[in-house]
């Protein structure tokens, strides 16, 4: 055993088992060994019986060799339902002292609401919130295309560089993930068409499904979910992580405006590529679609491509060009706007993105609904 | 305070030729150090010396590349979990509070992973740490987001204390607060060393922590460890250890020093 100065903590040889021995009868009670938090349930079971007992409660703590706070606050507990603490060492004195002295106070209870009761709170704080990000994102779409009208305007405030570095991270880097989407969707559609179609002797026109889909919808569908899970989420995630040092904070500072060097290159770099990624997506679905030819109808691909023009005319492919910019610039203003929305902690970075990134693909998925509905009244 | 600390048989931490590079860079060469049951040990040396690394060799976080740590007698390597967990108590400078759980929830998550204790008994002692670390019982319900730096450093000085350690492990504890709070975090400091016979590790810049707290100071220069009192590092003629305790923010300290000695 080492010999520790006084008023210090004996450090038993095996911290590992620490040990509580209790004796005596009637009311006084011998503690010896160590009343430590391990040691708490024995004590409080060993002393159940006796709390039962009446008046003159005594309990002999000097063969305690280590006491630490819980112990200490248990014997300030028992202390105050009006037992006696007898053979208290100096150091374990001081110990009860400190402890017994603090102003305790329970911890505050967290307030229960009833599961019915939060579901209706959820509703109601669902709707509110909803109404306001409603008018946020218009805000935000309102407040970029001024300055990106403005920037269009002084082509000084254009920043080259940075529009070429975020249309080659969400467009080039992007290539080969959404070339392979694109084709392994073209040969879904075209397997599942062959299926469908065969029994009315209908197959042929597996070749129109899998073209008009893929240049109406799939290629700029699959293109813009992708883009907004790629790249709208790290738009979020870049900004959101400027914000949270207070680089955004230092921008603007400087006099340089965030929405200027931070959304406007970012807006006009995925107006840029989504468009050109979807053409080449289109390529691709078009691709899946002849080798759904070349194996389940036995259509050559020379056979396919004089066939393709007389299925599909320039407006299918019009039609689906013409979504992907405004896909765009809805995927990169709420990615964008999310970013810079994250406030202070780290996890508010990963909450935003995950915002973001529902958010977008919603709208993407709205807004292509509402371009069926009106390409189909202008008959498109 | 100033009195030289009589090292006893056996010190709590004991450090014997650890070494630690990075590529080619050696950051600590042959470091030995011993730190006695219940002294408060300052570590200081300028960026980049070292300092975090370690803190992290002493509790276990970071493996030399030779050399032993051994707590309490045995290799820190060689430490079970939960034996750990009642030994070492460790402040991180952020305080690193788990910001999922409430202040209460971060100081009971010790106890629920290494005791049997039911709720009510872990919610009574997280409420006497939170006294002991000197918040009020309703800090315990926040979340560590609507804390001040203070009561983060407070918050995070509970969850250290959260199994009694031996050892208190801080890595600059009074870093980014104001100097109120820093004195108040000085004076818990000394408060637990003095009552619950804690040992204290402290890493740290703050000159008044380490002049006015510390029995002994580690000086962390050239990858070797000077360890001494501070008035015998005031006398080294090492220029670095010189500049450090000679500077025009040394000599303020020093001055104040002198003055609640005089008293």
């Amino acid at each position: 055993m080492i010999s520790v100065p006084a008023n210090q903590q004996q450090v038993s040889a095996a911290p590992s088992s620490p040990t509580l021995a209790v004796s005596g009868d009637g009311d006084r009670l011998v503690f010896a060994g160590a009343l430590e938090i391990l040691t708490l349930p024995e004590a409080r079971s060993a002393l159940k019986p006796w709390l039962k007992l009446g008046s003159a409660r005594a309990l002999d703590i000097g063969g305690l060799d280590s006491l630490d706070t819980p112990g200490a606050l248990f014997l300030c507990g028992l202390r105050d339902k009006g037992a006696e603490l007898t053979g208290v060492r100096a150091e374990h004195q001081a110990l009860l002292d400190l402890i017994c002295g603090l102003d305790l106070k329970p911890l505050p209870k967290v307030k229960f609401v009833p599961r019915w009761r939060q579901i209706v709170i959820q509703l109601g704080k669902g709707v509110h919130d909803a109404r306001h990000e409603a008018l946020d994102v218009i805000t935000f779409l309102g407040r970029t295309a001024s300055w990106t009208i403005n920037a269009l305007m002084h082509p000084a405030c254009l920043r080259p560089a940075s529009i070429s570095r975020f249309v080659a991270e969400t467009g080039i880097n992007a290539l080969p993930i959404i070339g392979l989407m694109a084709f392994m969707i073209a040969i879904v559609i075209g397997y599942q068409g062959v299926a469908q179609l065969r029994p009315y002797g209908g197959e042929d026109f597996t070749i129109n499904l899998v073209a008009v889909s893929v240049l109406r919808e799939m290629g700029v569908l699959i293109t813009a979910i992708m883009v907004a899970g790629r790249s709208g989420s790290a738009f979020t995630a870049e900004i959101g992580v400027m914000q949270t040092r207070a680089e955004v904070d230092a921008l603007k500072v400087m006099g340089i405006e965030p929405m200027q060097v931070l959304v406007v290159p970012r807006v006009i770099a995925l107006v840029i590529t989504l468009p050109l990624l979807t053409f080449f997506a289109d390529i691709m679905g078009l691709i899946g679609g002849a080798v759904i030819a070349q194996f389940q109808l036995g259509v050559s691909p020379t056979q396919y491509l004089t066939r393709l023009p007389h299925v599909v005319d320039g407006s299918d492919l019009f039609v689906g060009l013409f979504k992907a910019p405004i896909f765009a610039l809805f995927i990169a203003v709420v990615g964008c706007m999310h970013g810079l929305r994250v406030s202070g902690s780290a996890e508010s970075v990963g909450r935003e993105t995950t915002r973001a990134v529902v958010k977008s693909i919603f709208l993407v998925l709205v807004l292509d609904a509402f371009f069926s509905i009106l390409f189909e009244k202008l008959g498109v | 305070m100033t009195a030289r600390i009589q090292a006893p048989a056996e010190p709590i931490l004991s450090v014997r030729g650890i070494v630690n590079r990075f590529g080619k860079q050696v950051v600590h060469d042959k470091l030995n150090l011993d730190i006695a049951r219940g002294e408060i040990i300052g570590i200081a040396g300028g960026s980049g010396s070292g300092k975090s690394v370690l803190l992290k060799t002493l509790v276990g976080l970071h493996q030399p590349d030779a050399g032993e740590v051994r707590l309490n007698g045995k290799a820190v390597a060689s430490i079970g979990a939960a034996e750990k967990a009642a030994l070492i108590g460790m402040l991180f400078q952020q305080g690193a509070l788990f910001s999922s759980l409430s202040v209460a929830q971060n100081i009971m998550l010790p106890m629920r992973e290494h005791t049997a204790l039911p709720d009510e008994e872990q919610e009574r002692i997280a409420a006497m740490k939170l006294a002991l670390a000197g918040l009020p019982a309703d800090s315990g319900i926040k979340y560590p987001s609507a804390l001040s730096g203070g009561m983060v450093k407070r918050a995070a000085f509970a969850r250290a204390l959260a199994l009694d350690p031996k050892i208190l492990f801080l890595d600059e504890p009074t870093s980014d607060l104001d100097p109120i709070a820093a004195s108040g975090i000085d004076a818990l400091i000394r408060q637990l060393n003095e009552s619950l016979g804690i040992t204290v590790v402290i890493v740290t810049h703050d000159l008044t922590t380490l002049l006015t707290l510390c029995g002994r100071i580690a000086v962390l220069v050239d990858r070797k460890i000077t360890v001494d009192t501070a008035d015998m590092l005031m006398q080294s003629d090492h220029p670095w250890i010189h500049d450090y305790f000679h500077g025009p923010r040394a000599a303020g300290v020093m001055q104040a020093r002198k003055l609640s000695h005089g008293n």
